[in-house]
C-alpha cells in the first residue's frame, strides 16, 4: 500500500495540474479576502452613520467592532474549495481519459488498493489546498480590514481548521464523483453546475417551502454549514445577546442557512463523500477497461 | 499465491460486448521457454483475450490464468507479468523517466530500475522529454520499458511491433527470443504472421473469437504441402506416369496445367522424361505461410480451414 501511495503522489507531482489549479485558487481566495475587507469597511461606515443604531444596540457593540470579515471569509472558503474538488475529480476520470488507468491497474494488487491509495494522496492535497486558501484569504482580509473586524487568534485557528477540513472533504467528494462518472468534462460540468447553481436554487425552494432544515443535509448545504456555522458562532461570541431572527439572517449571510453545528455539518458531508466514493468504487470495480 | 510456473492458461474463455461476441469459447496454453505468437485478423478478439488475461476485462464465461491464478490473485502482479497493451497509456505532460518512476514505485522497485529499462529500450536520450512529443515508435518502446520494470516472468505484448522501425523490430525479435531462452514466457499478438514469423516458435491462430490452430510454427509450415505446377505436352501421359510412381495428389488446373503435391520439380521432370513427355513450363509453389494464415482466418476460405481447435497433444513444445 505504501508503494501505491508513493506512486499516486508521484503522479500528482509530475504533471502541472496541481499548480495549474492552485494558482486560480489562491487568486480567488486573495480576491475574496480583499473584497471582504472593502465591503466590510463600506458596511461599517454605512451602519455607523445612521439609522441602523438600533441594530448595534441589539448586538451590544458598536459597528466598528463587528467581526463581519468572518462572513466574507466563510463564503470565500466555500467558493475556493471548488478548485480542490475539481482537482480530486480528475484523479480517476483523468486516468481513464488518458488511458493510464490500464497500467495503474496492472501494477496494483487490486483496483480497491489503487483507489484507496489515490484517496489518501488526495486527502493530503486537499489539506495543502486548504492551507493555501487560508493563507491567501488571510492576506487579503488583513490588508483591507480594520483590526476590530478581524477574528482573534482562537478565531483564526478555528477558521483554519474548518478551511482545511472543508478542502479535504471537497477533494474527497471530487474523487468519488470522478470515479462515478468516468468522464472528465462530464464530471467537472456536473460538479460546477451542482455546487454553483442547482443546489442554490434548491436552497431557495426549501426556504420558500419553510423547510430550511433540509438544506443542512444536502451536500453543498452541509459543506457550507461547516465553515458558515463556525463564522456565525465566532461572530456571536463577541456580539452580546442576539435575537433568534437576526441570528437566522446572520446564518444566511454566512451561507449556513438551515445548517447544523459545524462538526455535524462536516460529518454529513463526509457521509455524502462516502456514498459517492462507494458508488465510484462499485463502478470502477466492475468496469471493463478496453 | 501463484505457482511460479510461468504458464498461461486460457480455458473456454468467452466475452460478449452487448450483441458482439468478441471471444468465443477460446482455449490455449502458453508455456515458458518459447515465444508464442497470438495471431488473428483485425477484430478477431486478440486484445480482448489479452485484457481478460490481465484482469482488465471481465470474461462472460471461462477462465484465464497466469501461474495458475487469475490476475487479481497474483499479489504483486507487476513483478509476475509485464504487459504492453497499447502505446496510448501515457500522460502527455509527464516525462518518460517520470512515467517509469511512477510505476516503479507502484511495483516497488528502485528508481534505478526505471533508468535501466529506459536505456534498454533505447530511449536514454529522450528520457526527460515529455511523452506527448513522442512518436508512435517511441511510445511503443516506452510501453515495453514499462512492462519490463518489474523484471516479470511473463511478458504479454499486444502488437508491440506497431510503429517500430526495422531496427527496432530486429532488436525486439532478439530481445524477446533471449527473454524466452531464460525460461520465461512471452506471448505476443499480431495481425500479421509475417511480422512475427521469425520471432515466434509457437502460434495460436484465432479468427472471429475462436482458435483455428494451436501448436509449433513448424507444424503449421508442414501442414501446407508443396505443389509443383507443370505444363506438359501430354497431360494424361504425365499423370499416369506419376501415378505409376505412387504420386496420388494430382490435380488439373483450369489453365490446363497439372498441380502435383508432395513431390519436388525434379521428380516431376524425371517422370516426364521417362514417359517421353515434353515440359513447356514448370514451377514449384513455395510454402506461403501468409496465404495459409489467410486461409485459416478468412471467412471466405472457411471450407478449407481445419476444424476449430481441439486439444492437440502431439508436438514437442510442452
Ligand atoms: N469495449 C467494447 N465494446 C464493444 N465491442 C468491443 C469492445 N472491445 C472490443 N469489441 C469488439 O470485440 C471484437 C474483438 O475486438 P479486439 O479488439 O479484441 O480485436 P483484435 O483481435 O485485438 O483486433 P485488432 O487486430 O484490430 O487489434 C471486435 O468486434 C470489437 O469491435
Ligand atoms: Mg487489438
Amino acid at each position: 500500500m505504501g508503494n501505491l501511495v508513493q506512486a499516486e503522489l508521484r503522479k500528482t507531482t509530475t504533471t502541472g495540474l496541481w499548480w495549474g489549479l492552485l494558482i486560480p485558487t489562491a487568486v480567488l481566495a486573495l480576491g475574496w479576502g480583499l473584497a471582504t475587507g472593502l465591503l466590510g469597511q463600506f458596511f461599517v461606515d454605512f451602519a455607523s452613520s445612521s439609522d441602523v443604531d438600533e441594530v448595534s444596540d441589539f448586538l451590544g457593540v458598536t459597528p466598528d467592532q463587528w467581526k463581519i470579515s468572518l462572513f466574507g471569509m466563510a463564503r470565500a472558503i466555500n467558493i475556493s474549495t471548488i478548485f480542490p474538488m475539481i482537482f480530486g475529480a480528475m484523479a480517476i476520470s483523468g486516468e481513464i481519459n488518458r488511458r493510464t488507468i490500464t497500467t495503474t491497474f496492472l501494477t496494483a494488487q487490486s483496483r480497491m488498493h489503487s483507489m484507496l491509495a489515490k484517496m489518501l494522496v488526495y486527502v493530503l492535497w486537499g489539506a495543502i489546498y486548504g492551507l493555501a486558501i487560508m493563507l491567501f484569504l488571510g492576506i487579503g482580509v488583513v490588508l483591507t480590514s480594520e483590526s476590530g473586524q478581524l477574528p482573534d487568534a482562537g478565531g483564526w485557528a478555528m477558521l483554519t481548521l474548518v478551511c482545511v477540513l472543508s478542502s479535504i472533504l471537497m477533494t474527497m467528494f471530487g474523487v468519488g464523483v470522478g470515479a462515478l462518472i468516468p468522464n472528465v468534462a462530464g464530471t467537472i460540468v456536473l460538479l460546477l453546475l451542482y455546487f454553483l447553481v442547482i443546489e442554490n436554487v434548491l436552497h431557495l425552494v426549501l426556504a420558500y417551502l419553510e423547510v430550511p432544515a433540509v438544506i443542512g443535509f444536502l451536500p453543498n448545504g452541509s459543506i457550507n454549514g461547516l465553515t458558515g456555522s463556525v463564522a456565525v458562532d465566532l461572530f456571536l461570541s463577541s456580539a452580546g445577546v442576539v435575537p433568534t431572527e437576526i441570528e437566522d439572517v446572520l446564518r444566511a449571510i454566512a451561507g449556513a442557512g438551515g445548517a447544523l453545528d459545524w462538526w455535524w455539518s462536516g460529518l454529513v458531508f463526509l457521509a455524502w463523500s462516502g456514498i459517492v466514493f462507494a458508488g465510484g468504487w462499485a463502478v470502477t470495480q466492475s468496469k471493463d477497461i478496453t | 499465491m501463484h505457482d511460479g510456473s510461468g504458464l498461461i492458461a486460457v480455458q473456454n474463455l468467452s466475452k460478449q460486448f452487448g450483441s458482439v461476441t468478441a471471444v468465443h469459447n477460446l482455449s490455449f496454453t502458453v508455456s515458458p521457454g518459447s515465444v508464442t505468437g497470438f495471431l488473428g485478423p483485425n477484430g478477431a478478439g486478440k486484445t480482448t483475450t489479452l485484457r481478460m488475461l490481465l484482469g482488465l476485462v471481465k470474461p462472460t464465461s471461462g477462465t484465464a490464468t497466469i501461474n495458475g491464478r487469475p490476475f487479481h490473485q497474483l499479489g504483486q502482479p507487476g513483478r509476475v507479468v509485464g504487459a504492453v497493451l497499447e502505446a496510448q497509456g501515457f500522460h502527455p505532460a509527464r516525462s518518460a523517466r517520470n512515467h517509469l518512476r511512477v510505476y516503479a514505485s507502484a511495483i516497488g522497485v528502485p528508481d534505478a530500475q526505471a533508468d535501466q529499462v529506459i536505456g534498454l529500450v533505447g530511449l536514454g536520450t529522450a528520457a526527460d522529454r515529455k511523452v506527448g512529443g513522442f512518436s508512435l515508435g517511441m511510445k511503443q518502446r516506452l510501453a515495453l520499458a514499462t512492462a519490463l520494470l518489474g523484471d516479470p516472468q511473463v511478458l504479454v505484448l499486444d502488437e508491440p511491433a506497431n510503429g517500430l522501425d526495422p531496427e527496432g523490430i530486429a532488436w525486439l525479435r532478439t530481445f524477446l527470443q533471449s527473454y524466452a531462452r531464460m525460461g520465461r514466457t512471452v506471448l505476443i499478438s499480431s495481425h500479421l504472421l509475417a511480422e512475427v514469423e521469425q520471432t515466434v516458435d509457437q502460434v495460436v491462430i484465432i479468427s472471429r473469437g475462436q482458435t483455428m490452430f494451436h501448436g509449433p510454427l513448424d507444424r503449421l509450415r508442414q501442414s501446407q504441402q508443396r505443389r509443383v505446377l507443370v505444363q506438359p505436352s501430354d497431360i494424361n501421359a504425365l499423370a499416369s506416369a506419376l501415378r505409376a510412381e505412387g504420386v496420388q495428389a494430382i490435380e488439373q488446373l483450369p489453365d490446363g496445367r497439372l498441380a502435383v503435391s508432395g513431390v519436388d520439380s525434379r521428380q516431376v521432370a524425371d517422370s516426364a522424361l521417362k514417359a517421353g513427355v515434353s515440359i513447356y513450363g514448370i514451377q514449384e509453389e513455395q510454402v506461403d505461410l501468409e496465404r495459409l494464415f489467410f486461409q485459416l482466418t478468412s471467412g471466405q476460405y472457411a471450407g478449407q480451414a481445419p476444424a476449430p481447435y481441439q486439444q492437440q497433444q502431439q508436438g514437442g513444445w510442452a
